[in-house]
């Protein structure tokens, strides 16, 4: 992977967030629901609450692959891994786990600024090297 | 497998053929019909499970445009930060599946399919090599370049995709 100025990163960002809602409209089909709880009647709200397409999960090229995880709320992560690399989708979600952790929970941390926690640092360089 | 579309970009980002299998949105009123040589056949055995898509008030040139600026954008930000070797492969949302491959000429082909199929690079290089070759390219009536996709649409072609469809894709 090249080495880019953060200005780059910043753009690359941004058309991303493009293309992730490009991508989420283009789908040939509606994005199929949840199972019904058995419990619930069907007839009930759940039935009817909306189900949006997802955007790109997982874009693949010759030398490295993006696994994006987006949130609820609209957060979205990028892993960038290896062509070959198994279980990134659980990954992910471990450090979405982390996120909420030392993100989240910190009192200092202002949302939606850059993230500057160090137990988030320390937590992700830690799970990377236990998978390397 | 299901498939959804299939598109060829010129190098002039021009939507030279292009296919779908799932049904037409009722609003799709695309007023370009007329003007292209599209087929609007469809594999009756492959749609059976897609229903019409959600979106509204766009047309099937619609798409194609979007589909262009998407798989341009995206081999872009590969390039850049996988240099100038990486190529852009595929990606996968939760409901389809693109796969891309571009010729040295700089002609992209786009495959929409389910979630499920492995990468179809290979099989839309052979699209490329043995349908789109041997019917356009070496047709001494098809036109040097397509505008309006004049040519790429001809009885050979859409056979011989219809053909390799049925038979070589992995199922």
């Amino acid at each position: 992977m090249s080495k880019l100025t953060s200005n780059d990163y910043l753009m690359l960002a941004g058309s991303f967030h493009g293309m992730h809602a490009i991508t989420a409209q283009l789908s040939p089909i509606p994005p199929a629901r949840p199972p019904p709880l058995s419990t619930a009647n069907p007839a009930t709200t759940l039935q009817t609450f909306p189900v949006h397409a997802t955007g790109i999960e997982v874009l693949e090229s010759s030398h490295f692959r993006i696994q994006c995880f987006q949130t609820q709320t609209g957060v979205k992560f990028l892993l960038f891994t290896e062509p070959q690399q198994p279980n990134v989708d659980t990954m992910i979600k471990k450090i979405y786990e982390l996120y909420a952790d030392y993100v989240m929970k910190n009192p200092f941390y202002t949302v939606e600024m850059p993230i500057r926690c160090e137990k988030f640092d320390r937590g992700l360089d830690g799970f990377v090297k236990v998978r390397g | 497998m299901v498939l959804y579309s299939f598109y060829i970009f010129d190098r002039h980002t021009e939507c030279i053929y292009s296919r779908r299998w799932t049904p037409a949105r009722p609003t799709s009123s695309s007023s370009k019909s007329a003007a292209r040589p599209q087929s609007g056949a469809s594999i009756a055995s492959n749609n059976g499970d897609v229903v019409a898509a959600v979106r509204k008030g766009m047309s099937h040139s619609d798409d194609e445009k979007l589909v262009f600026g998407l798989v341009f954008s995206l081999r872009n930000l590969v390039t850049k930060l996988g240099g100038a070797d990486d190529t852009f492969l595929s990606y996968r949302t939760g409901e389809y599946k693109l796969h891309y491959y571009e010729t040295p000429t700089r002609m992209k082909f786009v495959m929409l399919t389910d979630t499920k199929v492995i990468n179809l690079r290979q099989y839309l290089h052979q699209i490329w090599a043995n349908l789109y070759v041997e019917y356009v390219v070496k047709n001494p009536l098809a036109p040097v370049e397509h505008p309006g996709g004049i040519g790429v649409a001809n009885e050979l072609f859409e056979r011989g995709l219809e053909a390799f469809i049925t038979a070589v894709l992995p199922v």
